[in-house]
């Protein structure tokens, strides 16, 4: 349609193309391929494939359950898509919603880490041989035709990723389309990992959140070895050491449990809330001149836990 | 007169179950020790009030009703609310409605399908699989 002509016919269905046309390549504009870090592109593999992950195809609009028996399989956790149906889809919705995808992982005994919106961030859990649940919107937002699918390998020299998606085992989206209608989802994905394991990336806070919501549900003795992990690897956080702690304590560990409050306040010394559980687990010791010196620094720093820390130290001092 | 009363019982009521609620909510220590629990330590942490875990915590039993309403096995009603987290469970019960339910299928009328099918072509969505 050149503009001569246009001019000449000037009518309201050609305009309307027009507008269509641009409408369409101001889109595209927007939609390119994503680019990764110059460090991800030098620390990942050119290609790589979780050969041993399951595929499930989907039934009517089960790909929220079918998505969840393809990782937690890979795990090692031996569950059917016609159990998680029922835990997961719901009726009324045709469809699974995302806090339950993350509860549905947590009853079978491993713990759901949402990682970072980023390709890059997926591609390197892809790398480390974890599977990636991602949720896509594959239309527009104005019609969402949104699905779960798992990430399964990728080809950084064609710029592909693969995934068992739908009813179709390892299909292969360009990243430009794969990022396209991820980042309809605001780029939701999520890896599931049996306690002891961690994402590559670790979320602090986030992470801490996984395993005390894992924790909750499964008891502190099913979340003690990702408590492990976790104060290993964020050796500089108290509060990862202060989970650690209070798992040990529930299961029975008293001095394990000690240990790691040391080491809490030992990396945060301002960390008032593990000063006094440092202070109560000692007094349950019986040792209460260290209850007291604990104690004392826990009141002694201001915040949520300053009364708690002095209601504990009136206590310590009536007996 | 009735009024009246009402005027001054209310509020006292209203008081009393707010804080009823709140010795459950802000009461962070686990059964059986006194210790503070790690996601009590990590809400203080998150700067949360305890107007925020009162509704977490009141939260479990919209999820509850709305599932039920989804048309979820009753069987299976309990356990589902169970796993999900206080945060998790509020995001339930404040806006189910909203979430997107990953299911794989548009709603849409015939007239969608050729913007559709040209935002396939230009690699902006993924609903034909033919334009592979």
């Amino acid at each position: 349609m050149t503009s001569r002509r246009f001019r000449h016919t000037w009518n309201a269905r050609p305009a309307g193309v027009l507008a269509l046309v641009l409408l369409m390549l101001t889109l595209a504009g927007c939609a390119s391929t994503p680019r990764l870090a110059e460090t991800t592109e030098n620390r990942l593999p050119r290609q790589a494939l979780l050969d041993d992950v399951p595929f499930h195809a989907q039934r009517d609009y089960q790909c929220g359950p079918a998505s969840l028996a393809m990782v937690l399989n890979d795990g090692g956790v031996d569950v059917e898509v016609e159990t998680l149906i029922p835990q997961v889809f719901l009726p009324g919705r045709e469809g699974s919603v995302q806090p339950e995808m993350l509860a549905t992982v947590r009853r079978h005994g491993h713990i759901p880490f949402v990682i970072e919106g980023r390709l890059d961030a997926l591609l390197t859990e892809v790398a480390a041989g974890h599977p990636v649940v991602v949720m896509q919107n594959l239309s527009l937002p104005a019609w969402p035709m949104w699905h779960y699918a798992v990430a399964i390998g990728f080809d950084l020299d064609r710029n592909e990723l693969v995934l068992h998606s739908g009813e179709e085992p390892r299909r292969v989206e360009s990243f430009r389309r794969f990022d396209a209608t991820w980042s309809r989802s605001d780029r939701w994905a999520f890896v599931a990992l049996p306690p002891g394991e961690l994402p590559v990336e670790v979320r602090p806070h986030r992470a801490m959140e996984a395993i005390s919501d894992f924790e909750r549900l499964q008891g502190a003795a099913g979340a003690l070895p990702a408590w492990e992990i976790l104060a290993k690897r964020l050796e500089d956080n108290g509060l990862a050491h202060f989970g650690l702690g209070n798992a040990r304590h529930a299961t029975g560990d008293a001095t394990g449990a000690i240990t790691a409050f040391e080491q809490a306040v030992d990396a945060q010394p301002d960390l008032a809330v593990a000063w006094l559980n440092l202070g109560l687990a000692k007094r349950e010791q019986g040792d209460l001149a260290a209850a007291t010196e604990a104690l004392e620094r826990a009141a002694s720093l201001p915040g949520h836990w300053q009364p708690h820390a002095r209601q504990a130290l009136e206590r310590l001092e009536e007996r | 007169m009735m009024k009246k009363i009402c005027r001054i019982l209310s509020p006292l009521l209203i008081a009393a179950l707010v804080l009823g609620s709140v010795s459950v909510a802000a009461a962070p220590i686990a059964p059986g020790s006194d210790l503070i629990t790690t996601q009590a330590a990590l809400n203080a942490e998150h700067g949360q009030a305890d107007r925020e875990r009162i509704h977490e915590i009141l939260a479990r039993d919209d999820v509850r009703d709305q599932l039920i309403e989804q048309g979820v096995d009753l069987a299976e009603v309990e356990a589902r609310v169970a796993a999900l987290s206080d945060a998790e469970a509020a995001q339930m019960a404040d806006q189910l409605e909203q979430l997107p339910a990953g299911a794989s299928v548009v709603g849409a009328l015939f007239a969608v399908f050729v913007i559709l099918l040209v935002t396939d072509i230009l690699g902006l969505t993924n609903v034909f699989p033919f334009t592979r």
